[in-house]
């Protein structure tokens, strides 16, 4: 839990120097704004984070969303399917291509970073050569505005984004930290060959992980893909696969494998976002977007070692 | 000996077929090539076809490029070795790219269409003049705001050349009045990040008069994000090129006006002044070495027309 407290220790006091230096950062418009991308974000972390638990990883998402988004703008508006047919469909597609990347690594003795680096180069391209190079957008969304309103709307003033991870990382806490089934995935992150010889059926394990990032990844690629209201092929999503990761490092995820928590990933993924928020609140030119968001995290990364480096001497 | 006689007798045909090449065709073989990939460029392509079926004597080869420098170099490259004859790019980066496009430009004629370098030894640029196109949007603002104002700039990256010129055009046009810009913010083409700094932009100068986006994604992004903040009318809101959801917005009376370019001329024209010029005939081409094709402004009463226009031309 300690990681989990230094990187809320850190948001915490961001939130209090970006409020002190301008009060709008807690106006409703502000929070609205923030929590919805929290939301979009946060989801597909989740799941990103469970990989990474399992001790693999997966670069594909952004380019997931890329494809998915493609085709729900393609079932919705030029096939006119039935709105719950195409979001179960892109749903079912995600978690299609996450059992594609589990059985790749399991089966064929495969590197998850090989396979999803494939996948992240893959489904760009299809993105790409199925949108024929154009943006796909969704009109005037007639036949589906109750699926762009869910999207993109709010339950009682809370973005519905922010509603569905709240949901979800309900249902992921409950599976990682409350079921047998999340000490298997802990067990096999922490050393896979043990847990197999303890009777967890480490390849199930391995392969669900990333079903589930996979059907997570298909809901965040729904909300993303309402939230621009148009899918350029060839930059959609690019690069939000490092969100996911850093989210679930700084969240006290080992990349190892074997350490992790659901509220840990909430709090790096609030943590991301801000650190973006603060950039433009502030007004601080937007060339120092990444350099902000690196430095933070490094004081925060090198914090959090001082700490604990404390902590063990005294154990000591 | 046979092994000799085997390499001679591989050499003669080689010698023979590269003879064929260079003297059986008289058809010239020339190549246009983006700096990425959109829709922009499906236009500029059915340009070229336009060309390329009027010109007897020519073959147009259309490529593209992804947004890297390398990826261009390559495509040059490859060009080059299948003896292409004239060139028309897009560099994506014309500072670095000069070198490259020497090179190029000693093997066949090298023209720059789009963007410009014009430290190269390139023999024409057919494109927009952005300034010019800046100082369009420039005069639509000071139409918008005409007891002046606050406005903000949104852009994928402020270090190309389109931005900057565009970004000069305006500050010319606005010179004298009292109209500020007191940001240009960045995103990188994440099309997210682009919806989120105009959202953000919102909330810390609620009192802003105009935002105006250089790109084409930074329309719908402004007006997506002004939508959701319920300013719609409030903001004026003035964007480049022509996405549908800009164009929609300009229709419904959103966005005061586009400033598009014409890619299909660039595409037709290019190919035609290649030709030209490959048989010597260089009359069409000033001394400046510069072929502007001026950008036109879409109004709600111009816009339908445009929109039927540009369907035709993207074969919809």
């Amino acid at each position: 839990m300690k990681r989990e407290f230094a990187t809320f220790l850190l948001l915490a006091v961001l939130c209090g120097i970006v409020t002190a230096l301008n009060p709008r950062f807690m106006s409703p418009a502000n929070l609205q704004n923030t929590a919805r991308l929290i939301g979009a974000f946060g989801i597909f972390s989740l799941g990103l984070g469970l990989v990474i638990i399992t001790g693999g990883i997966d670069l594909s998402v952004g380019s997931a969303l890329a494809l998915l988004g493609v085709l729900l703008s393609i079932m919705l508006t030029e096939w006119h399917l039935a709105w719950p047919l195409a979001v179960l469909a892109v749903i079912a597609l995600g978690a299609v291509l996450g059992a594609f990347h589990g059985l790749l690594i399991t089966r064929l003795g495969l590197q998850p970073f090989i396979v999803t680096l494939c996948g992240l180069l893959l489904y760009r391209g299809l993105a790409r050569f199925i949108a024929d190079d154009e943006t796909k957008g969704f009109g005037d969304a007639a036949g589906f505005q109750t699926l762009q309103r869910l999207a993109t709307g709010s339950v009682l003033h809370v973005p519905t984004p922010f509603v569905a991870l709240a949901l979800s990382s309900a249902v992921m806490w409950i599976v990682l930290h409350r079921s047998v089934y999340g000490r298997h995935l802990f067990a096999t992150g922490r050393n896979e060959t043990a847990a197999r010889y303890s009777g967890v059926n480490a390849h199930r394990v391995i392969v669900s992980a990333y079903i589930i990032l996979g059907l997570l990844t298909g809901i965040a690629a729904i909300v993303f893909a309402f939230y621009t209201n148009s899918i350029s092929p060839s930059s959609h999503g690019s690069f939000f696969e490092l969100y996911g990761i850093a989210a679930a490092v700084l969240g006290g995820c080992s990349l190892r494998g074997g350490e992790g928590s659901i509220v840990g990933i909430l709090l790096g993924t609030t943590l991301l976002q801000v650190l973006q928020n603060l950039v433009n609140l502030l007004g601080i030119p937007s060339s120092l977007n990444f350099a902000v968001m690196g430095g933070v995290i490094l004081i925060g990364v090198v914090g959090d070692q001082a700490l604990q480096r404390r902590g063990t001497q005294l154990v000591a | 000996m046979s092994l000799k006689r085997a390499a001679a007798l591989m050499f003669a045909t080689l010698v023979i077929l590269s003879g064929c090449a260079r003297e059986g065709t008289s058809t010239k073989r020339l190549a246009f090539i983006t700096n990425n990939a959109a829709d922009f460029w499906t236009i500029a392509r059915k340009g070229t076809e336009k060309a390329d079926a009027e010109l007897a004597d020519v073959t147009v080869e259309f490529r593209l490029g992804d947004g890297t420098a390398a990826a261009q170099k390559r495509i040059v490259d490859d060009l080059l070795a299948k003896g292409v004859d004239g060139i028309a790019i897009s560099p994506v980066d014309p500072a670095n790219q000069t070198a490259m496009l020497n090179d190029a430009a000693k093997q066949a004629l090298v023209f720059t269409h789009d963007s410009d370098a014009p430290d190269s030894k390139r023999e024409c640029y057919v494109g927009t003049d952005n300034v010019a196109a800046g100082r369009q949007a420039g005069e639509l603002i000071k139409e918008a705001l005409p007891q002046g104002g606050r406005i903000a700039l949104f852009v994928g990256k402020l270090d190309a050349r389109n931005a900057q010129e565009r970004l000069q055009g305006i500050k010319d046009a606005i010179a004298g009045t009292r109209i500020d810009i007191i940001d240009v913010r960045t995103d990188d083409t994440d099309q997210v990040r682009a919806k989120a700094n105009v959202s953000e932009m919102l909330v810390s100068h609620p009192d802003i008069g105009a935002l105006v986006g250089l790109w084409s994604y930074n329309g719908p992004a402004i007006l997506n994000a002004v939508r959701d903040a319920g300013k719609i009318g409030q903001v004026k809101i003035i964007a480049f090129d022509e996405d549908d959801e800009t164009l929609t917005g300009v229709k419904g009376g959103a966005i005061v006006a586009t400033v598009v370019q014409q890619p299909f001329e660039f595409g037709y024209q290019s190919v035609t002044f290649l030709e030209k010029a490959l048989k010597g005939d260089r009359s069409g081409i000033p001394a400046s070495k510069q072929v502007f094709i001026p950008t036109v402004v879409i109004r709600q009463n111009n816009v339908d027309e445009f929109r039927t226009k540009l369907a035709q031309l993207r074969g919809r």
